[in-house]
Formats: C-alpha cells, structure tokens, sequence
C-alpha cells in the first residue's frame, strides 16, 4: 500500500493564501450555499459583480477561472452603480470605498434578489446579508437572516453552521 | 500399529461416526462462519462508508471557509459509535482540519492513497478497516475524509464462533458415541458374538455351539443364521465321518486279526508241511543212494540212470524244502536291531565270491561307510542274495561291473546294487520278488527263484521297500530302504 504524508497528500499549496485571495474564495464558495429565487436562476451565467473601487486586483477572476456554480459559468463583473447589478449579478461584493452609499445599495440589492457580500464594518448588523470580518490571521463572516429573508435568498445551514454571528432567525422557525 | 489395523468393528464404526459428523459440523461452521465474515465486514464497511458520506456533505462549509472547529463538531458526532476508533477531515492540500479520536487511540499519521478516480476506498488491516472517502463539492475535490473503525468486534465473533464449534463438537462427539452405542448393539455386537463363536469353535473343535440369533439387523441375521447352518452341517458331517472312520477301524481291526491268524496258520501250514515231507524224502533218496551203491552191478545202464535222476529230482527237492524252511523261519525270527556297516558286508562278500572264481573279470566299487540300522544277520542276508544274483547274472559276460551305494528319494536313503550283466524284461519286474518265480531258465542260469523272495521278507520286516529296474541285456538295479527307528542317531 502506497502511503504518504498528510501534509504532503496534495502538494498545491503555494505558501499561505492573501487576504484577498481568501476572500475572493469565499466569494465564489458562498453561492454553493445560497439559493436564489426563481427570477435569478433562470439567467445563463452565475455573476459575481464588484461595487466601487476593486480590492481584489485580478485575484478574483484568477480564482473563479474555469469554476463553474450549478452548471453555469462564473462572470465576474466590476461595476461602478449597483443598477448595473440588475442584469446579471447573483452575488455583489461591495467594496469598502461605497461605505457611504451602503443603505441605498443595500435597498436597491434587496429588488434584485443580490446576495450582498463586504468587508465594511458591522456590514451584517447595517442590513448587509454576509459579512467578512478579521479574526486573528483568519477571514471569518457574519451572517444576517433577516436581510437574506428580504433579499429572498435561502442560506443553508451548513453555510450558518460556519459562521461567526448569525443575526436574526430563519423564517419561518 | 497392529493394533491398529486390528481394531474391532464397534471402534471401526465409533470412528465413523466421529469422523463424518466432526467433518460435517467443521465444514458447516467453515462455511457459516465465512459466510457471516464476509457479511459482517460488507455491513461494516457500508455502515462506515455511509458515516463518511454523512461527515462528508456536512463538513463541505467547514472546509470551503476554514473552519476546524466546525468541522471538529461534526466528527464529534462519532463518539456514539464505539466501533470507531479514529477519523479526520483533510483539505485538499492534505492538511488536517479536523481529527477525531476515541479515548486511547491515536490519530492516523500515514493514509493511503485513493486510488485514481476513485471517491471511496477501504482497507481491511488486522485490527482496523480503514475508509478514505473524497469531500466533493460542485463535482471538485476539496478534502478527504477517513473513518477507521476497529474490528475489535470481528475478532470478539471469530472467538464466539471458535467457542460455540468447538462446544457444538464436543456436544457432537457425545452423541456419535452414544449413537455408536446403539450401534455396537445392533450391528457390532453381533458381529463380535460371532467372532467369538467362531474363534471358540476353531479352539475347542466343538460344533455343537450356535451363534445367538438376536440382531435387528437383516445382514447381521442372515450371516450368522447361515454360520449356525455351516455349522450343523460340519457338525453332521463330523459325526458321519467318526462313524465311518470307527467302523473302518472296526473292520481293519477285524481284518487284521484274522489275516494274523491265517498267516500264522499258513506258517505253521507251510512249516510242518517242509518239515514233514523231508521224512519221507529222506527215505527216497537215502534208498535210491543205497540202490545205486548195492545194486548197480544187477542194473543195466539204463536203470543206473533213472536211479540218478531220482537221486538229482530227490536232492533238488531237498533243496527247495530248505529254502521254504529258511524262508519262513525268516519270517517269524526275531530281529535284533543294531547298526551295520553294509559297505564292509559287500566288500566281503565279493572278496569270497572272487575267490570262488577266480578267472571272471568283475570290476566291484563300493561307496565307504554305508550304514543302515537293522538285523545284522537278516541284512547279511539281503546283501548276499544281491550280490550274488548280481555275480550270477553277470557270468555270461566277459567283463562286468557290479556297484553298491546309495542315492536319496524324497528325503530318504535309498540303497542300491547295480550290475551290466544279462538283465531282464522290465515288464515283469515286480514278479521277480515273488517264491519261485523266475525270468530266466535254470539251463541258463540255475537257481531256485526264492532269494529275492526272501530279500523283500526281510525289507519288509525293517518297514523299507524293495524295486527293481532293468532291461535285457543291459544289467538290472535293484533298490531297497529300510525304514526301522534308529535309537542311536
Ligand atoms: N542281477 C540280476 N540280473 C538279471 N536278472 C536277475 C538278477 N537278479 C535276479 N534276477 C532274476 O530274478 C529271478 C529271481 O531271482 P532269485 O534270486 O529270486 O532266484 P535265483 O537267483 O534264480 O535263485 P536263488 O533262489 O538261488 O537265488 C532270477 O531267476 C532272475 O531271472
Ligand atoms: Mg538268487
């Protein structure tokens, strides 16, 4: 029998991941764990939009490269307004720079059904449905139920089981 | 070893019996026994591969977002089973993110690799199943999941199982020898009665015994009812032949003892006959020498002669007299048995009849120390007459060779005296022992024809026999054994 080292099973780890490598990871995991209305998941390809000015450089589009989210293609889009988000964004990254235009973006993402995704501080507690925060070296997030509930989205419990704070209840229980 | 090739018919069957049911009752729990391992570890192995399905969909999140802890909360859900005894979850880099592991036992270090394409893989050790099973989340590999579970648990059944064979065996041996118990009554035990029947019948000689009939088996009753025939037939036919055997006894007896007294009667016949005709003979031809004396100046030549030829009928008469007397005194004389050396006796006897002589050319070889137990004066006797039929019949060559010795005939010494003179015809050899019978005229060769008679009197009296061999003109062989008890050998 052919044994090897745990650490050594794959050897693809390239040193510790960024930041925003992380996090642009985890932009992409989440929507394995959301499910959209029926509006949304008719369009061809899974959106990932980026708000305002991009953190990610293209790290995103390198992690996203080839993936693809229930059958359809990822298309990861930098807009500058969120009505840009309507056509065909299922998950929005808001960018630390729109801080100042959070309650707007996040009353108009509610109409489109967007799981709204940032790094802003308090982002869940401010309506935001998934929030990043530091913990140590780690990206953890914060989850809020009841602006999910608004956005009709429907996390699932393996997504709540992981994060740090979920805010509200799921409706319905 | 012979003990064991003897063993009896019962033993035979008890190890039979023991044999066949142990057999069956290892093999049957051979194959039960393999037929539940195989269960038991597909069962495992399903139960196994489907908490690892479980631990697998639940800890996609953990992995995707990092996190051990949660990942640690749902391996920590294996402690109700107490079967297994280690398990973890892998990224995909191999890293560990979470393990788990039941008191006392140690997380895995070294896994094996899944083979290629595979989503699930296990590994039967001695005292672990090991199972590695892929984490996939949107058709991509994320992380490894593996469950190893102990087989304390087979182990403990394989013991159960050794436990219960081993009683069910015993328990099966116990019957097989009560069952052979039984058997021994209905099929052995009569068998072995018979055995012994037989072997008492074969020892005491006593048909009258019979087997017991008494078996519950057709075989075994039919064998010893026809052994009990077979015996009231040898029984039967035992009694017949003593009865025949002492009737004949009877008979010969009878027979014996009139044959002893004919002969003694015959004897004493023939004795006073000889002794009685001599008076009157003696008178004949004393009176005829007195006439030839007296009276042969008054007789012309003519009757000179015929009182000559009643003088020679007169002394031939006289002659054969004698030899009847001799003979029967022979017959009755009491023997004296002793050792004699019959080589020396021959040589004796031809130095004199060399003597007698002298101008025939007879070449006599004599094998040395020929030595016989008998009557001294009786085997004088046979050697002479012999000899000198041997001398006599021998006389109307010009060289000739006569031989005593011995050769031997199953297992016996047989004597013989061997001539090339005249011979005689083969076809009446046996006449040649009988008085007075003759196969050559006495013109050619005279004689009375009572010397052979004589000699088997005499080989008869020391038990032997006597036979001749011979052709005309090519010598004749006459052989003799005696057959007396030598006290001295
Ligand atoms: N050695 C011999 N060779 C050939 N014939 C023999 C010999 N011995 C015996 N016979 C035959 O057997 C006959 C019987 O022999 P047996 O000795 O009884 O009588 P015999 O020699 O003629 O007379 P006698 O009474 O004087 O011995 C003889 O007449 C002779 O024909
Ligand atoms: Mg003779």
């Amino acid at each position: 029998m052919f044994l090897l080292f745990l650490s050594s099973l794959v050897a693809s780890a390239q040193g510790p991941a960024t930041e925003s490598q992380v996090k642009a990871a985890y932009l992409y995991n989440f929507g394995k764990f959301v499910t959209w209305p029926a509006v949304r998941a008719n369009s061809d390809s899974f959106g990932i939009c980026v708000l305002g000015k991009n953190p990610f450089g293209n790290v995103l589009e390198s992690t996203v490269a080839g993936e693809s989210m229930g059958g359809k293609k990822i298309a990861v889009k930098k807009i500058s307004n969120v009505q840009e988000a309507a056509a065909s964004c299922s998950v929005l990254f808001i960018s630390s720079s729109e801080e100042r235009r959070l309650d707007a973006i996040l009353a108009a993402a509610q109409h489109m059904n967007l799981l709204t995704v940032s790094d802003i501080h308090d982002f869940a507690d401010r309506g935001g449905v998934i929030g990043l925060v530091s913990e140590g070296d780690r990206i953890r997030f914060e989850v809020n139920l009841n602006a999910a509930g608004r956005c009709h989205l429907t996390l699932s419990s393996e997504l709540l089981k992981v994060a740090v704070r979920v805010i509200g209840t799921v409706p319905g229980s | 070893m012979a003990e064991k090739r003897t063993r009896s018919i019962s033993g035979r069957l008890m190890m039979m019996n023991i044999l066949v049911s142990g057999i069956a009752l290892l093999l049957a729990c051979a194959g039960f026994f393999t037929y539940d391992q195989i269960t038991f570890r597909q069962s495992l192995v399903r139960t196994l591969s489907a908490q690892a399905q479980i631990i697998a969909s639940n800890s996609v999140s953990a992995i995707l977002f990092n996190d051990p802890q949660a990942a640690t909360t749902t391996l920590s859900a294996l402690k109700s089973f107490s079967n297994i005894s280690s398990a973890g979850i892998l990224r995909s880099d191999g890293k560990p993110l979470a393990q788990y592991s039941a008191a006392g036992q140690k997380p895995l270090v070294t896994l094996p690799q899944l083979p290629k394409g595979g989503g699930e893989a296990h590994w039967f050790g001695t005292k672990h199943l090991l199972l590695i099973r892929q984490i996939v989340s949107q058709g991509k590999s994320i992380g490894l999941v593996y469950l190893r579970a102990d087989l304390h648990e087979i182990n403990q059944r394989l013991k159960r199982y050794a436990t219960i064979t081993i009683s069910v065996l015993l328990i099966s041996l116990l019957a097989a020898l009560l069952v052979s118990g039984a058997f021994r009554k209905s099929v052995a035990q009569p068998i072995v009665q018979l055995a012994n029947t037989a072997q008492e019948v074969s020892r005491e000689k006593d048909y009258s015994v019979r087997a017991s009939t008494i078996a519950d088996n057709e075989e075994v009753r039919v064998l010893v009812t026809s052994f009990n025939q077979m015996l009231q037939e040898i029984q039967q036919r035992d009694s017949e032949l003593q009865q025949a055997h002492d009737k004949l006894e009877q008979r010969v007896s009878d027979r014996t003892r009139e044959l002893v007294s004919a002969n003694k009667e015959l004897e004493a016949f023939s004795y006073s006959v000889s002794h009685d005709l001599r008076g009157p003979l003696d008178a004949i031809n004393g009176f005829a020498y007195l006439m030839l004396k007296q009276y042969s100046a008054n007789l012309d030549p003519q009757g000179r002669n015929l009182i000559e030829q009643i003088r020679s009928g007169g002394k031939r008469m006289t002659e054969l007299i004698d030899d009847l007397l001799n003979l029967s005194r022979i017959t009755s004389s009491v023997m004296h048995s002793a050792k004699v050396d019959l080589s020396t006796i021959a040589r004796s006897i031809m130095e004199e009849l060399c003597r007698t002589a002298p101008e025939r050319k007879v070449q006599f070889t004599t094998s040395e120390n020929e030595e016989a137990f008998g009557d001294p004066h009786l085997l004088q006797i046979v050697m002479e007459n012999l000899l000198r039929n041997s001398w006599k019949y021998t006389s109307h060559h010009q060289e000739a060779h006569i031989e005593f010795g011995h050769t031997r005939a199953e297992g016996k010494t047989v004597f013989f005296v061997k001539d090339d003179g005249s011979g005689f015809d083969p076809r009446w050899a046996d006449r040649l022992f009988h008085p007075f019978q003759r196969l050559h005229s006495s013109v050619e060769f005279p004689g009375n024809g009572i010397g052979l008679a004589t000699v088997r009197r005499i080989i008869q009296r020391h038990g032997g026999e006597v036979w001749a061999q011979g052709e005309i003109e090519k010598g004749a062989t006459f052989y003799f054994t005696l057959n007396l008890p030598d006290k001295n050998v």
